[in-house]
């Protein structure tokens, strides 16, 4: 719990400066970018109990995290945020001492022979960040749930206009974890057996963005799990004590499995690395947004690009394909995340028509990305 | 039609009092009156274009409609029939096509013409833009008037100096005099802001321009701007013609008879805007990925914001989403009453991203 500060009181505190610039790197990624409202481009300082904790939120994700350090004094104050983690990145290896000066709304920041005094933000205007309650989170196994946020995250929408289509559907089912994004054109997703979990069904809209920024602090982390606490409007995730807050997302998800058509007029198994290299290849020429072209015939695919003014492109490899010949246009990034998303060496591509979804999967049913074609022109 | 050796030859072409003149093919009695086309002039209209009849009388593209009503009350307004200008553009271009293949389209009215590819000299030159100017006239009755120098800047000023019917030729070398004493804001890229700095620094003519000293120009013109209007202004311009023929962008906006405030009252009309938008990338088969919505306050203070999505569409009902969202920020950011709203979509691709359906 977070004890309120009592006025008057002088923040003081000494630690090292490398441990200092390394977890303000952290929470410096929770600054706000919009300068509208001031206090939240600010990094929240807070000594107690042989402890400095650094806080930073945009309102829709926050960031928290401590650092030892000794406390000559309790205290809390806000300083801009972007300088604070710039000044501490430069500042050479050593013991640094952050001063609270409230009479004169500065922090003094001393390290070796350099001096800053940074203007501060009135730590009343910083809002409280929720806590992680013991009673009523849960803990699951950290690569797996980092794994499925990858496998689905690049499907999410990065536009605001729909913002239910920004997050990440997570839902937590008996043994399993499924999460599930879309941003309208296609739709990934991902079940994995889970052990732990909540011991109950809860599901979730998350901010894309949000679990991004989780998998980048818990990559490295050590713990072998993360603990999850879903409240009504927020969701917290606890690793290595790093906590993130993320605001759940209102709304309805798309019932996306909906969107999977229930049969295909034709499959083909893809060799996933040289297919991508195809791709990869031919994209060059798919440029401002051009399609690439996919023509199945008998034996064999070839995959084609152009773009006006700049040329074109097409590699033919041979594949097991025996229906009629279909030509079916796909953005090429979003042809290239869905076959990068499979992790087996065979990817598995179903179609139906040039104006119908393709499936791509992998050699097990635990994965599907679902991708709308381009209309090609003429 | 050999490549000329040398300097690139490069024509710019500009119909005359374009959307007047398509109005006049159809009535021909309004030739001998003073005619606009634009808005309502006993609202908020503005000229689009006059005919010259009414320019004799001082009325300009972009006065409001009631002020060329006060200089001249005989006058005849048309209200814009844009598909048809758009149609009568189309037979325009195929026109110059026929004489030189190689153009870039910069709007319904004008546009550059790679007259290098098929003239060698300037004398021949003269000649394609008398074949241009035939051609135009037999496919549509219309006239214009052509420009023809090194640069692009240069063809650019020189297609407006004898309108209309005129043409003009700049020869290599005598590019910077010609310019010399036009006034600065005659320059392509001089807009009224570099306009009022220049001249607040005593520099009137685009000859004074030219001869502004490094340190100087430095002084009135921050950044990479100063010197390349500079080199404009010498005649310089290293920018070729652009093949890209497609459409950048497609825009519709409207102004309000009187200010709006009532949220849904602007939301009909983004909606309405986008379902005329997305109707004309339906039409050339391209969808967009940038939507703009361009707000203007009482005090002409405007606005745009914008949104780039990670493909096209073309889609109305899309579009005219984004286009209400985008307004709502503007207004969340700075609220009031508005006297314009408009909808531009940009970044067009060719082809549609088709969307996931239920089913």
């Amino acid at each position: 719990m977070s004890t309120d500060t009592v006025a008057g009181a002088q923040m003081k505190v000494t630690c090292r400066s490398e441990e200092l610039a390394e977890r303000l790197a952290v929470a410096g990624r929770g600054v706000s970018t919009r300068t509208s409202v001031h206090v939240l481009t600010g990094i929240l300082l807070r000594a107690e109990s042989g402890s400095l904790t650094l806080a930073a939120t945009d309102m829709e994700l926050s960031l928290r995290l401590s650092l030892d350090a000794t406390v000559d004094g309790d205290g809390a104050t806000v300083v801009p945020g972007r300088l604070l983690v710039d000044i501490a990145r430069l500042l050479p290896p050593g013991e640094v001492t952050l001063e609270h000066r409230a009479e004169e709304g500065t922090l003094k920041l001393t390290c070796g022979p350099a001096s800053y005094a940074l203007n501060t933000f009135a730590v009343e205007d910083f809002p409280r960040l929720p806590e992680l309650e013991g009673d009523e989170s849960f803990s699951v196994e950290r690569p797996a749930f980092l794994d499925t946020v990858a496998k689905v995250s690049r499907s999410a929408s990065r536009d605001e206009s729909r913002p239910v289509l920004t997050g990440i559907l997570v839902r937590f089912e008996a043994g399993r974890l499924v999460m599930a994004a879309t941003d309208s054109y296609r739709l990934s997703v991902k079940e994995t057996e889970l052990e732990g979990g909540p011991g109950r069904e809860l599901e979730a809209i998350v901010p894309a963005r949000a679990l991004g920024e989780l998998s980048r602090v818990a990559q490295a982390a050590a713990s072998d799990t993360i603990e999850i606490g879903i409240r009504d409007n927020q969701v917290v995730f606890e690793v290595d004590g790093v906590v993130l807050t993320a605001r759940r997302i209102d709304g309805q998800f798309p019932n996306y499995k909906q969107l999977v058509p229930e049969a295909f007029e034709a499959e083909v198994e893809l060799p996933r690395d040289e297919f991508l290299d195809v791709v990869r290849r031919t994209a060059l020429m798919a440029q401002r947004k051009s399609p690439l072209r996919l023509r199945f015939e008998e034996g064999q695919v070839t995959v084609s690009a152009q773009t006006q003014d700049v040329g074109e492109a097409q590699e033919s490899l041979p594949v097991a394909y025996g229906g009629d010949t279909l030509e079916i246009g796909f953005n090429a990034d979003f042809l290239r995340d869905g076959l990068e998303s499979v992790s087996e060496d065979k990817a598995r591509l179903k179609l139906i028509s040039p104006l119908r979804p393709g499936l791509i999967q992998g050699e097990g049913d635990d994965f599907l990305y679902l991708i709308m074609p381009i209309r090609l022109a003429g | 039609m050999s490549p000329a050796v040398g300097s690139p030859i490069i024509a710019h072409l500009d119909l005359d009092a374009f959307f007047a003149a398509v109005e006049e093919l159809e009535r021909p009695e309004l030739r001998t009156k003073p005619l606009v086309v634009g808005g309502d002039p006993h609202g908020r209209g503005v000229v689009a274009t006059a005919n010259y009849v009414a320019r004799r009388y001082g009325i300009h593209s972009a006065m409001s409609c009631a002020e060329a009503l006060r200089r001249c009350p005989e006058v005849v307004f048309v209200r814009p029939r844009h598909a048809e200008y758009s149609a009568v553009s189309r037979r325009v271009w195929d026109a110059v096509r026929e004489v030189v293949p190689t153009v870039e389209r910069t709007g319904l009215d004008e546009g550059y013409l790679d007259v290098g590819e098929v003239a060698r000299d300037l004398r021949e030159a003269r000649g394609i833009a008398g074949a241009v100017q035939a051609a135009v006239r037999g496919a549509t009755g219309l006239t214009c008037s052509l420009g023809v120098s090194t640069t692009k800047v240069v063809a650019k000023v020189a297609s407006d100096r004898r309108k209309p019917g005129g043409i003009v030729l700049v020869p290599p070398g005598r590019e910077a005099a010609f310019l010399a004493p036009f006034p600065v804001r005659t320059l392509p890229g001089v807009g009224p802001r570099a306009e009022e700095r220049l001249r607040a620094y005593g520099v009137t003519t685009i000859g004074e321009l030219a001869a502004l000293p490094d340190d100087r120009l430095a002084a009135i013109l921050t950044g990479s701007v100063g010197v390349l209007l500079r080199d404009r202004a010498r005649g310089i311009d290293a920018r070729r013609l652009e093949r890209v023929v497609a459409n950048v962008s497609v825009s519709q906006e409207e102004t309000f008879p009187r200010d709006v405030a009532d949220r849904v009252r602007l939301h009909d009309e983004l909606r309405r805007m986008a379902e005329r938008v997305s109707e004309r990338l339906r039409r050339a088969g391209e969808s967009a990925r940038t939507v703009t919505t361009k707000l203007r306050y009482p005090d002409f203070a405007t606005r745009s914001r914008s949104i780039t999505l990670p493909v096209g569409t073309d889609d109305a009902e899309a579009i005219g989403d984004l286009a209400c969202h985008l307004l709502d920020r503007a207004l969340t950011e700075r609220p009031g009453a508005l006297r314009l709203v408009g909808v531009t979509v940009s970044n067009l691709e060719s082809g549609v991203q088709l969307r996931l359906e239920s089913g």
